[in-house]
């Protein structure tokens, strides 16, 4: 299997009145064909900026991103359209992410009206498999999103991402804002369409149970930095990184039998506002140590699993 | 006045309205439930379940118009607190019951520093001398973990949990004998929420109140309640000791929410989510609310009231599906 | 899926908008009361009594009478007729400078909303210097650097109102450029042009129909200012504004002289804003029924 994308020490800082935010600070990691990446992380770690430098939503500071091999780091214009139809991206907020004033035939028809690819009767029956597709009934082509709740906007919005049939597809916390029993159909959806597409899907989510679920691959971010990346079923069961532990801690189990117990935290969140060198989880670590005030680097502990660490052999 | 039992918190057939565009939304259709003092009590459901307006029903803070309640009593210690005029309700509120809301980014006046906030609500319910309520506001900053050194600052100078804590421990100024909480960890990622989890549960042994903690998040309230109400559609649908409930769940709503939830502990390919959509409340369906969506549904439940089934001892189910002390015939 | 039902007849959008400002009775009441005002104005001469300038001095100050319906002025002329032909400038000056000044504050706000940064600040800042003058100073200075006159009238009440409107035009693009379907937008190789006006504008445009509604009675009421210091449409032609200065002086003795010309324009500034709302609500899918 090869990779579909590559990202090499992607950066981006964004300059702000109070220092340089390093939201997406050297981020390295690569996709394969029809796999999908989890990418897991508390507000504010940069992982909704990451997804969307992929999607040249913003431009990146510093690094580079390949797909299938190619640079895309810099395209613009043409090359870029050409891009955009491989790469497409699905939003967080289904109540956000459609425009009211257009109807939600328009909304998936749009991208392949823009395209050119297709003849005006291509469209109409792409749309209508589209729509079948995502369980989104014929009679509500002409409803507008106001109509529609959330579960069913959200189909809307992957029928929108789909409908270029992209290679890769970003996934911005496509299922936070579900309720328990919605999220469960559309997280359904999204791993059919996989099945039968072979697309790629990068997710994004602060929910660890979905994205073990879904995902292969899974990196966890910490303020803009992969303090760990690995397998699934190997994250799962051995995480290394002390900030995956706490992670792992804090999910309140509905085994009742499972009493919560955090690792001991200590304060909360700091920012990524010109951060100081060495490991950034390390003023909330209950394990820091003068050491951990140097740069810390991604080491592949075992096979295909990687910790930003110097203290993970001790640990 | 008439004196409810010995239960400190009685909900009953409460039925609240609201009117919108000329339709009216069924927000909370006929619930009873019952609580004693000291325990903490979770209602669970999705969004449009009616689990907001039964918190502000019984805070009576609903907004009339375009909310009405139309029938049912909430007895507080023996006290109705629906038939209250507004001036005693002012004083209950706060010092009897008090709330914390969903969102702390807004609950916060952001003109305001945090300490002043909190000495307010001191100087509101009975103290009347400013030192001394100074000095109160900033043990109960310590209590809920916020160093002193901040009680000068402003919310926007707070983090989401920060903030979180400083409702939190406004909510408690007063020592309410009942919380309302409203989904009090859901605008906060995983490890505040985890910290404010732990920090609830310890005030709660400390202060000895009782809470209504309404959430939907299952995995909140195996860690935090005694007893949980499931609600669907504004009805209660089961109720019961948390063991019960979640070792035991038996009504076909509470048993498709579980399935619902991607497992942590073992892979499974396919999730089994609840077929449909959440039913509408402006136009719910005949029966029980939940026959659309129900994979057991029979002729029978599209009739009259479901039969509230006694499982086992305080294990109640509204489904006519089911044998006494069964579970659901498949 | 069931193939038959596919060939849902599809309605344009603005079939869709015309229908529901039609069924708005508000809406409804407004285009009439509108469409009598400028039908009459238009056929002014066809039902007119008398001439515009015609002078009866006998019947100086006759309050209405079945000759004179809305009475006489200063001079004898007739009221009514006065009142038609006037309506012809008033209604123009009015409908023209709104138009001219809410279109160019539309693309503006526009474009300083959604691209922010230089070209904001350089756009903002323009607009405050010609804010930062009173608004009748300013038209002062257009209309006597360009001369009196029509055109040159709409021009100078259009500018004046520019800076209000982009502002507001502003605000509320900012509102709309944190929305994420501008971003999905962009996903899906949407131009920027696409993007702001097919995207980003019918969201943001509901409150502009309002400053259009109001413009038009701000600029009858203006334009009266400038032709009573001699800078606007140039007597003897009898603008609405104009009738309203005449009368100033006889205020108090012969008050018709004022309030009949006063109705008319509120009646205009009413008509326009109950046929503006009916629009903004039609544009609106969540209000369209």
């Amino acid at each position: 299997m090869s990779n579909i994308i590559e990202v090499n020490h992607l950066k981006k800082y964004f300059k702000s009145a109070h220092g340089v935010n390093h939201a997406v600070d050297d981020v390295t990691f690569s996709i394969e064909h029809g796999e999908t990446l989890g990418v897991v992380g508390e507000s504010g770690c940069g992982k909704s900026t990451l997804g969307r430098v992929l999607m040249h939503l913003l431009e990146p500071t510093d690094g580079e991103i390949l797909l299938e091999g190619k640079d895309i780091t810099h395209i613009k214009g043409k090359e870029l359209t050409k891009v955009r139809e491989e790469i497409q991206m699905i939003f967080q907020d289904p109540y956000s992410s459609l425009n009211p004033r257009m109807c939600i035939e328009s909304i998936v028809r749009e991208p392949m009206k823009l395209s050119k690819k297709y003849k005006k009767a291509q469209i109409t029956e792409e749309s209508e498999r589209l729509m079948d597709m995502v369980g989104i009934d014929q009679r509500l082509r002409q409803a507008y999103p106001h109509e529609l709740d959330g579960g069913r906007r959200q189909r809307v919005g992957i029928a929108r991402a789909l409908a270029l049939n992209p290679k890769f597809v970003v996934c911005d916390e496509p299922v936070s804002a579900l309720d328990v029993s919605i999220q469960a159909q559309v997280l359904n959806l999204l791993m059919d369409i996989q099945e039968r597409t072979k697309v790629t899907y990068m997710f994004i989510t602060h929910d660890l149970s979905v994205v073990r679920h879904i995902s292969n691959n899974i990196c966890v971010m910490y303020l803009g930095q992969l303090v760990e990346k690995a397998e699934t079923e190997s994250l799962f069961t051995n995480a290394l990184h002390p900030y995956t532990k706490a992670l792992l801690s804090a999910i309140p189990s509905t085994d009742i039998r499972k009493p919560l117990e955090l690792l001991a935290l200590k304060g909360e969140i700091t920012s990524a506002i010109n951060p100081k060198p060495g490991c950034r989880f390390a003023p909330r670590c209950p394990y820091a140590q003068e050491a951990c005030n140097q740069p810390q680097k991604l080491v592949e502990v075992e096979k295909n699993h990687f910790v930003s660490c110097c203290r993970v052999h001790e640990l | 006045m008439e004196k409810q039992g010995n239960e400190f918190l009685e909900v009953k057939n409460l039925c609240v309205e609201y009117t919108s565009d000329k339709k009216i939304v069924h927000a909370v259709n006929g619930i009873s439930f019952t609580m004693k003092k000291g325990e903490t009590l979770a209602i669970v459901g999705e969004t449009g379940a009616g689990k907001t307006t039964l918190a502000k029903t019984i805070m009576r803070i609903l907004p009339d118009p375009p909310a009405k309640i139309r029938e049912g009593e909430v007895w507080l210690d023996g006290e109705n607190l629906l038939e209250k005029p507004e001036k005693e309700m002012t004083e209950i509120r706060g010092k009897k019951v008090a709330m914390i809301f969903q969102d702390p980014m807004t609950a916060l006046n952001p003109v305001k520093t945090v300490g002043s906030q909190i000495v307010d609500c001191y100087l509101l319910h009975g103290y009347s001398n400013k030192d001394e309520a100074c000095k109160k506001a900033k043990e109960m900053l310590e209590l809920v973990g916020i160093p002193v050194t901040r009680f000068g600052e402003y919310p926007f100078q707070f983090s989401g949990g920060m903030k979180q804590r400083v409702v939190i421990a406004m909510a408690l100024a007063c020592n309410p004998e009942l919380i309302l909480a409203d989904e009090p960890t859901t605008a906060l990622d995983v490890t505040i929420q985890a910290q404010v989890i732990g920090l609830i549960n310890d005030l709660k042994k400390q202060y000895s109140a009782s809470m209504i903690l309404i959430t939907h998040d299952l995995g909140v309230v195996a860690q935090t309640s005694d007893r949980v109400i499931v609600v669907y559609a504004g009805t209660v649908v089961e109720a019961g000791e948390r063991n019960d409930v979640f070792l035991n769940p038996s009504h076909p709503y509470t048993k498709g929410l579980f399935s619902s939830l991607p497992s942590m502990d073992k892979k499974v390919r396919r999730l089994t989510p609840i077929e449909g959509l959440p039913a509408d409340p402006t136009n719910l369906p005949s029966g029980c609310p939940f026959h659309p969506r129900c994979p057991q549904s029979t002729e029978k439940c599209r009739q009259g009231q479901m039969p509230v089934v006694e499982l086992e001892p305080g294990h109640f189910c509204a489904c006519c599906n089911l044998k006494h002390g069964g579970t659901a015939d498949e | 899926m069931e193939r038959e039902k596919k060939k849902v007849k599809r309605t344009p959008v603005w079939v869709g908008v015309l229908q529901g400002t039609v069924r708005s009775a508000g809406a409804k009441i407004g285009a009439i009361l509108l469409a009598i005002i400028i039908l009459a104005c238009i056929f002014a001469p066809l039902i007119a009594p008398y001439g515009v300038n015609e002078m009866q001095m006998s019947e100086r100050f006759h309050g209405p009478s079945l000759q004179h319906i809305f009475g006489t002025d200063t001079v004898g002329r007739d009221l009514f007729t006065r009142i038609l032909y006037g309506g012809r400038y008033s209604l123009a000056l009015g409908f023209c400078g709104a138009i001219f000044s809410t279109v160019v504050a539309i693309f503006l706000g526009c474009i300083a909303g959604y691209y922010g940064g230089f070209v904001e600040s350089f756009i903002m800042r323009i607009l405050d210097i010609i804010s930062s003058l009173p608004a009748i100073l300013l038209c002062i200075l257009i209309s006597s650097a360009l001369g009196p006159g029509f055109v040159n009238t709409i021009i100078a009440l259009a500018v004046s109102q520019v800076p209000s409107n982009v502002r507001m035009m502003r605000s509320q693009v900012l509102i709309e450029r944190s929305q994420e379907y501008l971003e999905a937008a962009e996903t899906i190789n949407c131009s920027k042009a696409r993007i702001i006006f097919k995207h980003m504008l019918p969201n943001a445009i509901s409150p502009m129909i309002i400053c259009l509604t109001m413009g038009i009675g701000d600029n009858i009421a203006m334009a009266a200012s400038l032709s009573y210091i001699g800078l606007g449409v140039q007597p003897p032609t009898p603008e609405w504004g104009a009738l309203l200065s005449d009368a100033r002086m006889h205020l108090m003795s012969y008050p018709y002289l004022i309030i009949i010309p006063g109705i008319f324009i509120a009646l205009t500034v009413f008509a326009t804003n109950l046929l503006g709302d009916g629009l903004r609500d039609a544009l609106d899918p969540k209000l369209r029924k």
